[in-house]
């Protein structure tokens, strides 16, 4: 009886849970095995199945390590890192991963279309299907007019468009973004939110990095803030912004004297009226606090779990 | 003089192997269970530095395991697309100045080279087939290592290897697409040779009239007229014209030229023949009789040839003989075809300006029915074909039949061929005498040179490909080069590493250069001494011998020497080629795989 609810228990668990970290921990070293950084320390994450999930954190803070280390990219010196309940050094995984590097490492002699066929064949995708996805693609990211010319002669922008559609050339279940708004101009960048909304709708799994705040806060459900490879903060982007002890106020075709009356009110139950106006993107001022918290108390964060 | 060692027939090449060396296949399983157990160790070494003992060798199971699943996973279309990329890539790094190079050495070429040569046809295939052979397998080397490094580095490996690709199957696309860039290269190149050779040596004589006089019979009726043609690219035929003026001219510079009539008094010259030929000859087996006329397995020795050819002295009974097997009718109606090469060795001029003169006999090996001798004059070092007239006659003068009489009942004849002037010497090798079966079609024979060279460069890709999986361009790039200059000289290096050549090992070498001793000195005693002999001994010797193992003998696939000396490049010899070219990629795309698969991409 036990064993058997244990048993369904591990089935549904893996079915949700895209992707987890166990302790992940990564030593860059040199050649002669000296180390020279402490890129991660011990990272406990998870991330369930059609959630957008944010990494934050200053640059050099191990981001990128992260997702190296997900894709395989990076061998891990001590903990794990599963992929669709797989280790990730497994190629399999790949057939329902999407991945858009930092910077757009495709081949520049490359023209947009042979780029995109190149990567369709790699999922070993029959001609016609290759080239209905090569179609789509080119028109979802905007590179109709250039798609016969090579990546050399693309902007950084458009650079960035076809690193994203070469992501999603085989429709994966999971994407990793790392900085998908870099370089994008702003309807770019309104358009790769839009994207990611839509990738969410399908119930696709979503996990970027970025440090453009209101970029994650727009479009993530739950973010992990790192600093300097230490997870310091993790939770629901809503509950995280949510400061408990203290009320917005917000409101249209306010008179004088309700306003008046409003600020008597606060100081009879003996609040303090801080302001009344628009509110700022708070996302900044919940990462520039533990950011700077961090570095005056480096360690792990009490309250992450 | 082109095949020093005896070609194996293919599958007991592959299978049972000759004499002193064991088949193929046998040693292709033996290297690759001996590598399989060094990579294991070494793989096993690393795994247990990096996770500790026990996690170490779970970590190395399943990257084994994986690895021979991943085998059956790979994908045809993947590997294509690869393959693809590889030649866009050979394309975008321009190996078409390559091709430019080459036609550049061709134009040049007709500088240096002269058609006026004692064999012209030799001068030019050799070194066209032999710049065309280091241009492609310098392609290979420059393409293949550069390649996979430069994905590293421009970190485009990264979107790649996070598709479902397999690390064999980059290694395989790789190797397929550089192949297929060389192959495009080497056709090129190869039918740009043959081209450049044959109208090259084209050159048209024409008959010079002064020259003409009748032959008469004893009647003095014509039965035909003699002369000679033109001189043209420096040297002109003689001809005996028949009684409808058709003649086949004298063999100069390795052709001839076909004259026929062409009106009243005037006759047409062909063009050159014979000068691209692919004979193909049918060896026996060499065993000398001596100055006392003893049997011996050698002749003697003049010096440092003796590992190769040895000698019989002029006008002793010393004869150099042949066997031959499976004679019959079918290789001559009306002669046997043989081929005799000299090597002449003079211990003193003689008479100026006069060949040397010896003597052929056949004899059968079990009546010992033996014909009259059949003089002929020895040219050093150059392929003399004779047509043994199949009417002959014994010492005595009684008339005999050679294929009735002097082949024995199991289809074998015996050649003794003697030196006939004192103080002379003849030198012999078993492929310096055989039966010339009908000639190979020259074209086909020189498509089977070319493949010889597309072997090396295949070679070549795989190692470099491979070996790029581990380490920057430039290092790859002198590995692979220092892998075909080892492999050139792979003798030596064998020799050294098993203690047959003189000097020692690469610690005495350099011991020996420094304190300039040379390598037949005896070294004096010392700690130091015996330290440097030992860590040859144990270690370098140990290791060279190792590498010796699994290095290609590129020497020995070089075929161009057959097609310059005119010989057809037996089949044996190109399956042979195929079948290792085919084992050494097979197995270091598997190498290749481990080594990828286990390294860390993002570096
Ligand atoms: N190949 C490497 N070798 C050595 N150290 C490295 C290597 N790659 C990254 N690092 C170090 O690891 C730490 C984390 O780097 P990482 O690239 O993960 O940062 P990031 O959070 O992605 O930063 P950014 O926002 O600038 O992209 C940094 O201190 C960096 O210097
Ligand atoms: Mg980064």
């Amino acid at each position: 009886m036990l064993l058997l609810s244990l048993a369904t228990l591990t089935v549904t668990m893996s079915d949700e849970i895209v992707l987890q970290t166990r302790a992940l921990t990564k030593v860059y070293r040199d050649f002669w095995g000296r180390q020279k950084v402490r890129a991660l320390k011990a990272l406990d994450l998870e991330v369930q199945r059609g959630e957008v999930f944010g990494l934050l954190g200053p640059n050099g803070s191990g981001k990128t390590t992260t997702i190296k280390l997900l894709l395989g990219l990076l061998f891990p010196t001590e903990g794990e890192a599963l992929v669709f309940g797989k280790p990730a050094s497994d190629v399999g995984k790949n057939e329902r991963l999407g991945y858009l590097p930092e910077e757009s490492y495709l081949y520049r002699f490359l023209t947009a279309e042979e780029t995109l066929d190149f990567y369709g064949r790699l999922f070993d995708m029959p001609a016609d299907v290759r080239n209905q996805r090569v179609d789509e693609l080119i028109k979802l990211v905007g590179l109709e007019r250039a798609r016969k010319r090579q990546l050399q002669e693309y902007s950084k922008g458009m650079t960035r468009r076809i690193g994203l559609a070469q992501a999603l050339i085989n429709d994966p279940e999971l994407i990793l973004l790392d900085e998908p708004t870099s370089g994008l101009d702003p309807i770019g960048t309104r358009e790769m939110k839009d994207m990611i909304l839509r990738l969410k709708d399908e119930g696709k799994t979503v996990v970027m990095c970025s440090h453009l705040l209101a970029d994650v806060q727009d479009v993530c459900d739950r973010i992990a803030i790192l600093h300097q490879g230490e997870l310091k903060e993790l939770g629901r982007v809503d509950e995280l912004l949510t400061v408990a002890d203290v009320t917005q106020i917000r409101a249209r075709n306010l008179s004088a004297e309700c306003r008046s009356e409003i600020r008597e009110t606060i100081a009879r139950h003996h609040g303090e009226l801080l302001a009344m106006d628009n509110p700022t993107t708070t996302l900044e001022e919940l990462f520039l606090t533990i950011v700077r918290d961090s570095e005056a108390r480096p360690g792990r964060r009490a309250g992450v779990k | 003089m082109v095949l020093e060692q005896q070609l194996l027939p293919y599958f007991q090449w592959l299978l049972t192997g000759g004499d002193d060396q064991i088949g193929a296949l046998p040693t292709f399983a033996l290297v690759f269970l001996g590598l399989v157990m060094a990579g294991l160790a070494v793989g096993y070494a690393i795994a247990a530095a990096r996770h500790g003992l026990l996690r170490g060798g779970d970590v190395t199971y399943h990257t084994i395991v994986d690895g021979l699943r991943e085998i059956i996973d790979t994908s045809p279309r993947r590997i294509w697309a690869l393959a693809r990329l590889a030649i866009k890539e050979s394309l975008r790094r321009r190996v078409g100045v390559a091709l430019g190079v080459y036609f550049l050495i061709l134009l040049f070429a007709n500088w240096f080279l002269s058609t006026n040569h004692q064999d012209p046809a030799r001068l030019y295939l050799s070194f066209v087939l032999t710049a065309t052979t280091y241009l492609v397998i310098g392609v290979a080397v420059l393409l293949s290592a550069f390649s996979l490094p430069g994905d590293f580095k421009s970190k485009t490996i990264y979107t790649v290897v996070t598709k479902p690709v397999r690390a064999g199957e980059i290694i395989l696309g790789r190797i397929i697409g550089f192949t297929i860039v060389v192959t495009a290269l080497l056709a090129i190149m190869s039918l740009g040779s043959y081209v450049f050779v044959i109208r090259s040596l084209d050159h048209a004589h024409s008959v010079d009239a002064s020259t003409l006089e009748r032959i008469v019979d004893a009647n003095d009726s014509t039965i035909g007229q003699s002369g000679r043609t033109t001189t043209d690219a420096g040297h002109f035929h003689e001809f005996k014209l028949d009684a409808d003026g058709y003649a086949a001219t004298s063999t100069v510079n390795g052709h001839t030229h076909e004259i026929s009539p062409a009106g009243e008094n005037r006759f047409a010259v062909s063009g050159p023949h014979g000068f691209v030929r692919a004979r193909v000859p049918q060896y026996g087996k060499l065993r000398f009789i001596d100055r006392n006329g003893a049997d011996k397995d050698r002749g003697i020795s003049v010096g440092n040839e003796w590992t190769y050819r040895s000698f019989i002295d002029g006008n002793t009974p010393a004869t150099a003989i042949w066997t031959f097997d499976e004679v019959s009718p079918a290789m001559g109606q009306q002669y046997l075809p043989l081929a005799l090469i000299v090597r002449v060795f003079r211990t003193h001029k003689g008479v100026i300006g006069r060949p040397i003169a010896g003597q052929i006999q056949l004899r059968n090996p079990e009546t010992k029915a033996t014909s009259d001798p059949f003089p002929f004059d020895a040219m050093d070092q150059q392929v003399a074909e004779y047509n043994i007239n199949r009417e002959l006659t014994t010492n005595n003068g009684q008339p005999i039949d050679l294929y009735e009489d002097l082949v024995s009942k199991g289809g074998q004849v015996e050649v003794l061929v003697k030196c006939l002037e004192r103080g002379q010497y003849f030198g012999f090798a078993q492929p310096d005498c055989y039966v010339r079966l009908p000639d190979g079609s020259p074209a086909a024979s020189y498509a089977k040179v070319c493949v010889s060279i597309w072997v090396q460069a295949v070679v070549v890709i795989a190692v470099g490909v491979t070996i790029s999986t581990l380490v920057s361009g430039p290092v790859a790039l002198l590995f692979t080069a220092g892998f075909i200059i080892l492999g050139l000289w792979r003798q030596d290096f064998v020799d050294i590493a098993t203690g047959k050549s003189y000097g020692g090992g690469p610690a005495e070498s350099v011991y020996r250069i420094l304190t300039q001793a040379n390598v037949m000195v005896k070294l004096e005693e010392s700690v130091l001494t015996s330290l440097l002999v030992g860590f040859d001994r144990f270690f370098a010797k140990p290791i060279m011998w190792a590498v010796a193992q699994f290095l290609p003998d590129f020497s020995a696939y070089s075929t161009v020497e057959y097609a310059a000396e005119g010989y057809n490049v037996p089949w044996d010899r190109v399956f042979q080629d195929v079948t290792t070219c085919l084992a050494y990629v097979a197995g270091l795309a598997l190498m290749g795989y481990f080594l990828l698969r286990t390294r860390e991409v993002a570096r």
